[in-house]
């Protein structure tokens, strides 16, 4: 801390002007990251819950009807479009709270070079989502 | 009670016209249950040391002068009893995420410059003539702001943000729960030209809703709230942009 002199934060800003730039959009970035964020909390934990515990539980074969039946449900086509939508905006709200953990880690000023691995890396998990979709 | 009682109190120093650096000061000050720390604080400045500086000014929540660091965290001192710290010391710091003037005093301009770009008043295009009486509200469009018109600017929300303390072009809680404030006004016409100043950059972005903004905040304003619908607010905005032109958007009061 140092007295008097420009601090950092709240204390160190410019007198009022302008803010350059006009609107940005993150707009657009953190409505996807919040309708991600609804999926990945409510829908996610249910697949988990239900792929990973419900469905291979108890007797063998009873299990085995079971979770083909729940394949054949995946098979149909809105199914697999409903389920591209939860894990494509699950990967979207990953990659903007990576990216602005990065931002807060010190990569601030490379925000925009962040968007490319990061919602580049959401877009790539969602075309091979759809590809395993597609080949159910 | 026991008149030996006393609590020790740890309090920052630092003049910049003597001291290279900031240091602490011990003070053992009396005991009092119905003490709050700013008690104790101004007991230090007429008893014992005259040039300890420090804000303060209703003793009862109301003029936000009083927030310092207390045991590390940001509290109103006017609001923080002894008897909560008793038998234990208490340390006194200036709110952090500011420069410090002197002693616990900080430097108040970076955090009034902000709450002046979120234009913090009620805009109108048409000015109707007195004559013609008041802009009327029902109870319920009151109701829609009334919880984010409670800040009483005592920068607790400012100190407690870890955004605000390494991004300037971050507005801060008080500032943008102050701008939602007149946005959701039912009388206001403003909410374009404040969002443009909200909506740039980090200004508004770089919350990333820890929320202890609104957990520090001593007026249950909630900044983190308000933060958050008008993030949902503009994210309607930019979507409607796209099936709209700019001007002849339908959102509360704005364009005729």
């Amino acid at each position: 801390m140092s007295g008097g002199g420009k601090g950092r934060g709240t204390g160190g800003r410019a007198a009022t002007g302008g803010r350059a730039g006009g609107r940005s959009d993150e707009a657009l970035w953190w409505a996807l990251f919040s309708a991600g964020g609804v999926m990945a909390a409510l829908f996610v934990p249910a697949f988990v819950i239900v792929t990973g515990f419900l469905l291979p539980a108890g007797d063998e074969a009873v299990a085995a009807e079971r979770t083909a039946q729940f394949a054949a449900a995946v098979g149909w086509w809105p199914v697999k479009l409903a389920l591209l939508g939860v894990l494509a905006l699950s990967l979207v709200h990953c990659g903007h709270r990576i990216r602005h953990t990065m931002m807060d880690l010190g990569l601030r000023r490379y925000s925009g070079l962040l968007k490319v691995p990061c919602y580049g890396g959401a877009l790539a998990g969602t075309i091979w989502a759809a590809m395993l979709l597609w080949g159910i | 009670m026991d008149v030996k009682d006393t609590v020790m109190l740890e309090i920052f120093r630092y003049h910049p016209e003597t001291d290279s650096e900031p240091r602490f000061q011990s003070y053992e000050v009396p005991y009092n249950e119905d003490w709050v720390v700013l008690d104790a604080i101004n007991w230090i400045k007429d008893h014992v040391d005259g040039s300890l500086t420090h804000r303060w000014s209703c003793r009862m929540g109301v003029c936000g002068s009083c927030g310092m660091m207390v045991n590390g965290e940001p509290k109103l001192t006017c609001a923080a009893f002894l008897k909560d710290y008793y038998p234990f010391g208490i340390k006194v710091e200036p709110l952090v995420n500011f420069a410090v003037e002197r002693d616990l005093v900080v430097d108040m301009d970076g955090f009034m410059d902000k709450l002046q770009e979120v234009k913090p008043y009620i805009i109108r295009d048409d000015v109707n003539d007195t004559s013609e009486g008041e802009y009327r509200q029902s109870p319920a469009q009151l109701a829609q702001y009334k919880q984010y018109s409670m800040c009483i600017n005592c920068m607790l929300c400012y100190a407690a943000c870890p955004v605000a303390g390494h991004e300037d072009e971050f507005l801060g809680p008080a500032a943008l729960a102050l701008g939602h404030r007149y946005n959701k006004d039912s009388r206001d016409q403003g909410q374009a030209e404040r969002l443009d100043v909200m909506l740039a950059g980090e200004a508004i972005w770089g919350c990333t809703f820890v929320g202890e903004c609104t957990v520090v905040c001593p007026k249950h304003v909630d900044p983190a709230g308000a933060i958050q619908q008008a993030k949902a607010m503009a994210a309607q905005e930019y979507f409607k942009g796209f099936v709209m032109p700019k001007g002849t958007g339908v959102s509360k009061g704005a364009d005729g």
